[in-house]
């Protein structure tokens, strides 16, 4: 992208509806980058960031561009999250999650729950018989167990953290300001409240390795914990359900570099990382211009409030070669999907923990000539959250 | 301010004025040395910023600490016993000179 010696205004991208970016955002945004790095889109009613170094440059300036977004839907839905503070008052919160998310109590502690999980939900599969929904029957059911037990609601099910999440989920996203969504997320967000409010003095008591235990020892206001874990609840369901069936998808689909990762499972890692970057399962998130500022070559006001789309950024043709096709024989390049610098995903060990190490691999071990239904196709949707929203499976 | 050097597996060599309490990683990144890439921004939490010090300086540099440790454990190129974390040294006199090699791969 060339930087002439004055700013450039921002073009505006009126041609851009919610529908096309839901359908499949790809195109567009390959339009976009061949464009401008930024756009004004009047449909979504922010600035849109798409090329690779200008998101790079936001996620290192947190003084210029701000996570503590103004009118943030998020913080209606969620409460005030560590997402949406910078440091330090970010760091206060993000520090109060401990060691849970990290490698080392992964090792020691979560990594033989995901596998008792997994057991058990792929059983579970592999009982409804082939047809079965490898999203819905499958990969949101581990991902919610999982979630359950690292946050430490033992007074939940799974399908409490699955409605619980879509639900505040819709919220953050409610830009049509729809009543009923408005009334779910609040009911949900209600739920999680009282069901924190019951489990603290109990983990106090008998503490375990979960985020909600650690943090019934700490001094973090009780507004703090309940924002921290409704945005938990979102961020650390979705995305590994996501990313464990769009992994899935894109390998069936490319029969050669299945048999490649089958040869040599430690590819399994490479296959996630690959494909979190092809389709970032979080592919936009907002930040707000805390001063009048120039990003890469285009003038951007103060209080602008911008997408930074990481979905069209891990697509740069400038960084990636081919970047539209997934293939894990590429030259490996950092991809934005687990965000920078401070905000960078806590769950991101997590994620690779029981989606790579241990998901993958016995997906592929226990359902031998595992395949797409091909009479009834799987569906791919979204791109502020993007995955699977359907996937019929067979297998032999 | 001490002077850094980092070099590439190919050979060439940065050498970087980093100010006194500066990370390594924070240095790097600011000046572009290819291959440190520093994802977390220095919270210890993504292992991209990992580097190999050379042995003569081992003892001019602060302990590992337990994060530090772990994250170790999930470096791309090989761990070895020289390997750091760029985002947990901060610069000081004593490191002044140091020479660090860039590993092959970062992610
Ligand atoms: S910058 Fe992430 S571990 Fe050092």
């Amino acid at each position: 992208m060339s930087e002439g010696t004055f700013p450039r205004a921002v073009p505006d991208a009126a041609w851009v509806t919610i529908p096309d970016l839901h359908r499949d955002p790809f195109p567009i945004y390959q339009q976009m980058r061949r464009e401008a790095p930024v756009h004004w889109v009047p449909a979504v009613n922010r600035y849109m960031v798409t090329s690779y170094t200008a998101c790079h440059t936001i996620e290192q300036d947190a003084e210029t561009f701000s996570a503590d977004e103004t009118d943030s839907l998020m913080k209606r839905s969620m409460g005030h999250s560590m997402l949406r503070k910078d440091d330090p008052e970010h760091k206060v919160d993000r520090d109060s999650y401990g060691s849970t998310l990290r490698p080392g109590t992964i090792k020691k502690h979560w990594n033989a729950i995901f596998e008792a999980n997994n057991e058990k939900y792929l059983s579970e599969l592999q009982a409804k018989g082939p047809g079965a929904d490898f999203v819905w029957d499958y990969a949101a059911p581990y991902a919610a167990e999982n979630l359950r037990l690292i946050c430490g609601f033992h007074n939940a099910t799974q399908e409490d953290m699955q409605r619980w999440s879509q639900t505040m989920i819709d919220g953050t996203g409610n830009y049509a300001d729809d009543a009923e969504v408005w009334a779910k997320s609040a009911q949900s967000s209600a739920e999680v409240d009282a069901a924190i409010d019951e489990m603290l003095p109990l983990l106090a008591e008998n503490p375990d390795h979960s985020l909600l235990s650690g943090l019934a020892s700490m001094p973090i206001p009780l507004e703090a914990i309940r924002a921290n874990l409704k945005m938990t609840i979102g961020g650390g369901l979705n995305e590994p359900r996501d990313v464990l069936a769009t992994t899935v998808w894109a390998l069936l689909n490319h029969p050669e570099q299945l048999a490649s990762v089958e040869e040599d499972p430690r590819r399994y890692a490479v296959a996630f990382e690959e494909s979190v970057r092809w389709v970032a399962p979080i592919g936009m998130y907002p930040r707000e211009t805390t001063r009048d500022t120039v990003l890469e070559g285009v003038q951007l006001p103060r209080g602008a409030r911008l997408g930074v789309v990481i979905g069209a950024a891990n697509r740069d043709p400038d960084v990636f070669e081919d970047p539209e096709a997934f293939n894990i024989h590429r030259v490996k390049k950092p991809h934005l999907s687990f965000g920078g610098g401070a905000h960078f995903c806590a769950g991101t060990w997590v994620a690779r923990a029981q989606v790579a190490q241990v998901a993958l691999p016995s997906v592929f071990k226990r359902l031998p000539g595992l395949r797409l239904d091909p009479a009834d196709p799987a569906v791919d949707a979204g791109w502020v959250f993007r995955g699977m929203t359907k996937m019929p499976v067979r297998w032999n | 301010m001490s002077t850094i050097i980092f070099t590439q597996p190919s050979g060439t060599t940065d050498a970087i004025t980093v100010e006194e309490g500066t990370s390594l990683m924070r240095a790097a990144v600011t000046n572009g040395v290819e291959g440190i890439v520093g994802e977390c921004g220095g919270q210890a939490m993504c292992a991209t910023c990992h580097v190999y010090v050379r042995p003569e300086f081992a003892a001019a540099l602060p302990e590992i600490a337990d994060d530090e440790e772990e994250m170790l454990e999930c470096t791309t190129a090989e761990r070895t016993e020289r390997s750091r974390l760029g985002c947990q040294i901060p610069a000081t006199p004593e490191l002044d000179g140091m020479v660090v090699d860039v590993p092959s791969d970062q992610v």
